[in-house]
């Protein structure tokens, strides 16, 4: 590999500092002994984190968007894989009418959605239903793995999914041992990334998500809109660290590489 | 009945045929390469045969059992695919034990199957390596492999040596040879490269715009090349205008002949003799270097005609030097016009 010039490596700094420097100050107010957001300057403390675990709404929201992140990537992932191979390979009526439509979440504003789903729940009588806030983001999502799954899937070689039905392999047995195993970076790769946008969202969420199934980033929303206290920077910190461990126990198990970017 | 038989095989796409009523027989244990320039139709007569596409009119027999509407898996061919189509998340081991594996070989068996067809490909110590790690040559080894082992009636080649360079290719068109001989397997190679049909081939198909234009031996489609095209497209060929003399001999036009004939000459077959002597008088144009035999574009009234001269070790002839060429009579081939346009 070609080696970064001066010019391409300071560029390359200033963005990585752009990119960290927000998340390196939420960490260090998490730390601070004072009731304000502020850094800390006369010494570190735990209270906020503390603070956090004993607030069980708090913690019963991290459990809301953990279980809702990972059934919603998961069904998105599901949906995705089947539809990108069909877009992918074969020439069908309606075929640019599935590929735009399966985009088309990306596009509308989730504020729009909100409101339009908000709206349709309460007529189906289905408001504060997890499965149904759970659904709402899986038309959320899985654009993001349909569009890893397509790139994925396209990039292919067919001659060797061609390769292993001449040599005897049936339909599904060619997709478990041949086909899966070339397309699984960019299942992996969108199953991640479905999975932090559900982890993530806010918007659509305040909507269609009842106190019971309040994730966490409603939670916080709501809460920073009461009071503003370190316990948020807290908060944060910590979904920072669960995220930096998931990478790096992912790395270590599996190969970042090899996930995201389908190195073997 | 031979033992792979195409019946006036057909693909259409839409308006296009691509393959019209191909006749083909290949017998048991031949070498026999589909040659013609790309787009020809020969790369889906293979695909018709692997039955990755669907066949359009016509019926392919192997071994006198009608397989043209079966499934590939069904088949049991061993194909090799231009770009090695190895599985890239498996091993050597593992590629080339997947067909034994999807026809349940019990596992010892597996073992010891793989090992054979690893030590007949030159591979044996590479088992546990991934294809990233191979270079191109040891991929289309691996390939070539797992289509043998499991023991297929006919193995098919779509251009299998293109990828690879010059030396490369070479060696592996008498590696792929040997093998072939070895195991004794009917084999359907497809070309684009003339060089590589002659040389390892038992029989050349020559296809042209979807169709079968001659099918010979490698010396006979050389040395009478049917048409012009062929003439052309297998080896190198002086063009020449002519016709028939009183006795009916074809003979290379001369004052008062209305030159009706197209006369196909070899540069190979030409001699370059003294100034005034021969059957034509010519001047050096230009002259390229091959190692083993020099290339000359000569001048001469019946145009520029190449010659090539084997190197031995004399100086070559400068370029303007007066020269006089000399051939055989019986070596002018009458070619046949081209009856297809691609």
């Amino acid at each position: 590999m070609s080696r970064n010039g001066p010019l391409a490596l300071g560029f390359h700094t200033v963005v990585v500092v752009f990119m960290m420097a927000p998340l390196v100050v939420v960490c260090l107010v998490a730390f601070t002994p004072e009731n304000t957001l502020s850094l800390p300057t006369s010494g570190f403390s735990l209270r906020w984190f503390r603070a956090v675990f004993e607030r069980a709404d708090f913690i019963q929201a991290f459990y809301n968007s953990l279980i809702l992140a990972f059934t919603a990537a998961s069904l998105a992932t599901l949906i995705a894989v089947p539809a990108a191979l069909a877009i992918s390979r074969y020439a069908f009526p309606g075929r640019n009418f599935f590929s735009a439509l399966f985009l088309s979440p990306i596009i509308i504003p989730h504020l729009v959605l909100g409101v339009a789903m908000l709206r349709l729940f309460a007529l189906m009588g289905v408001n504060g239903s997890f499965t149904w806030l759970m659904l709402a983001h899986v038309v959320i999502i899985t654009p993001y793995v349909l569009r890893l799954v397509l790139a994925a899937a396209i990039g292919i070689d067919r001659s060797a999914e061609q390769a292993a039905e001449s040599l005897g392999a049936g339909r599904f047995t060619l997709f478990r041992l041949v086909t899966l195993p070339m397309i699984l970076p960019g299942v992996a790769g969108g199953w991640l990334l479905a999975f932090i946008n559900s982890f993530d969202e806010v918007t659509l969420s305040i909507f269609v998500s009842s106190p019971a199934t309040q994730t966490l980033p409603v939670r916080m929303y709501v809460y920073a809109t009461e009071s503003i206290d370190p316990m948020m920077a807290a908060v944060s910190a910590l979904v920072i660290a669960l995220t930096a461990a998931t990478m790096i126990v992912l790395d270590r198990v599996y190969g970042l590489d090899r996930v995201l970017v389908g190195k073997h | 009945m031979a033992f792979l038989q195409l019946n006036a095989l057909s693909k259409r796409y839409g308006a296009v045929d691509a393959v019209v009523a191909t006749d083909l027989a290949v017998e048991k244990g031949e070498f026999v390469s589909l040659l013609g320039p790309s787009g020809c139709g020969k790369t889906t007569t293979l695909q018709m045969i692997a039955g990755f596409v669907d066949v359009s009119g016509g019926q392919i027999l192997l071994d006198g059992r009608d397989i043209t509407h079966a499934k590939p898996a069904s088949r049991g061919l061993g194909v090799v695919f231009q770009s090695y189509a190895l599985f890239p998340h498996m091993s050597v081991r593992d590629n080339v034990a997947f067909g034994l594996k999807m026809r349940k070989v019990p596992a010892v068996e597996i073992a010891s199957k793989v090992k054979q067809v690893l030590e007949l490909v030159r591979l044996a110590p590479h088992a546990e390596r991934y294809p990233r790690e191979l270079s191109g040559g040891q991929r289309q080894r691996v390939a070539l492999a797992r289509a043998l082992v499991i023991e297929p009636p006919v193995l098919l080649l779509d251009e299998p040596l293109s990828n690879l360079d010059a030396n490369l290719r070479e060696e592996m068109q008498f590696e792929i040879r040997r093998i072939q001989c070895t195991v004794g397997i009917t084999t359907l190679m497809v070309t684009h490269d003339q060089a590589e049909a002659l040389s390892i081939s038992d029989r050349v198909v020559v296809m042209q715009a979807g169709r079968v234009t001659q099918i010979d031996v490698p010396y006979k489609l050389y040395e009478h090349p049917r048409t012009r095209f062929i003439s052309d497209f297998v080896g190198k060929a002086n063009m020449l205008a002519g016709d028939y003399d009183a006795l009916g001999t074809p003979q290379v036009r001369h004052e008062g002949g209305d030159g009706e004939l197209t006369l196909s000459l070899r540069p190979e077959k030409i001699q370059l003799v003294d100034a005034g002597t021969g059957r034509v008088q010519g001047k050096v144009l230009d002259r390229y270097f091959f190692g083993s035999q020099w290339l000359y574009r000569i001048h001469t009234s019946l145009g520029e005609i190449t010659v090539v001269r084997s190197n031995d070790g004399s100086p070559p002839l400068g370029r303007g030097t007066a020269v006089g060429l000399q051939w055989h009579a019986d070596l002018l081939r009458v070619l046949a016009a081209d009856e297809v346009h691609p």
